[in-house]
């Protein structure tokens, strides 16, 4: 992939702190970002300078993702606690309205491996956390 | 055959309870919460397996990859669609059913491959449809890769088909009248059966055919 392309229209599903945390990024960036959460208490992570949209809504939902104006989104991050709610979300994005770039978040190793397969940009924390604990415990060994 | 069903609500208790009454099947039924597994155990025993039924590690354990048929039929579309999609392609299950409690995702659960799919709106309606007689089209299940779906329409007074055997109705093409469950019970039709006010009919027909359909069994729709 080249370089970030500065003002990409960004949905991300799931303010948590990953999702708070990659919002302000991209946000500082230039996009123009979007965060989707279903609990409005989720927003508290991010800061009230915070240049993006915040929404009360569900990923899974076609309604909020209309709402997120889904069709003119280029990016599309799924961020939300449940895997397969991910999943749903990620396929939906792709599949019916043609988001270009969709990443997913899939705690489980497996089924993150089976939809990269299938197409989904997926990445693991779960894999990558055993490998930087499993780091951590022979640095400067 | 070997049946796996993901999910243990009052779908999935339903359909095992069926399934254990057809001889030759092994079903076996896989529920996430531990105490409504326990709750099915007392009763159905040893098929009742707890666990998380979209895990691939656990579908291995109970066994997927030589199941025949998978049935997911959660209350969760996301863990119905995953699990599907799982069976098929980690498992190669040859054929999959899922449940879809929101009916805007059918058209992607068929596009990602899952052979069969349920949706619980269209049952749920059938309900309210009892209490709400202007609602006289229901759909009850779509059939994958056609535009045909199967449909309930209540017969109501003023509609066309009263008092008329079915071979005079001038249906639209494609139009199956499959099923009337009326006060004599269910019956498949012949062409000199008559329709009567309060019989439901079941039937299959073209999606672009519902209005005049609805028209012709049900009678004019009311303007409120």
């Amino acid at each position: 992939m080249a370089g970030e392309v500065p003002g990409m229209r960004i949905l991300i599903m799931g303010c948590g702190r990953v999702g708070a945390g990659l919002a302000t990024q991209l946000a500082n960036e230039g996009h123009d970002v979007t965060v989707l959460d279903t609990d409005a208490f989720a927003f508290r992570r991010l800061l009230p300078t915070f240049a993006g949209h915040r929404l009360v809504g569900s990923g899974t939902d076609d309604r909020s993702l209309v709402e997120a104006r889904i069709a003119e989104t280029d990016c599309f991050i799924a961020l939300a606690s449940g895997d397969n709610r991910n999943i749903l979300a990620s396929q939906k994005a792709k599949e019916i309205y043609g988001v270009k770039t969709v990443v997913t978040r899939v705690r489980d190793p497996l089924r993150s491996e089976m939809f990269g397969r299938l197409g989904l940009r997926t990445f693991s924390p779960t894999k990558v956390g055993v490998t930087l604990a499993h780091d951590a415990i022979f640095q400067g060994a | 055959m070997y049946i796996i069903i993901v999910g243990g609500g009052a779908v999935g208790h339903g359909l095992a309870l069926e399934l254990q009454q057809m001889p030759d099947h092994e079903v076996a039924i896989v529920e996430l919460s531990g105490s409504r597994a326990g709750q099915l155990r007392s009763e159905l025993g040893e098929m009742v397996v707890h666990g998380d039924g979209s895990e691939i590690a656990f579908l291995e354990r109970v066994g997927a990859g030589r199941a025949d048929l998978l049935l997911a039929v959660t209350a969760d579309d996301g863990a119905n669609l995953v699990t599907c999609q799982v069976a098929k392609h980690w498992f190669n299950i040859k054929r999959t059913i899922a449940r879809v409690n929101d009916s805007r995702n059918e058209a992607l659960f068929l596009r990602l491959g899952v052979d069969s799919i349920v949706s619980a709106a269209g049952a749920v309606m059938a309900q309210i449809e009892a209490s709400l007689p202007e609602h006289t089209i229901i759909p009850l299940m779509a059939l994958e890769g056609s535009r045909l779906h199967v449909v309930d329409i209540r017969v109501q007074a003023g509609s066309p088909a009263v008092g008329r055997p079915l071979r005079e109705m001038q249906f639209p093409p494609e139009v199956l009248i499959s099923v009337v469950i009326g006060k004599q019970g269910a019956v498949v039709p012949a062409g000199d059966t008559v329709l009567q006010v309060g019989d439901e009919v079941i039937a299959v027909i073209p999606r672009e055919s519902d209005a005049i359909v609805r028209e012709m069994i049900a009678g004019p729709t009311e303007v409120k």
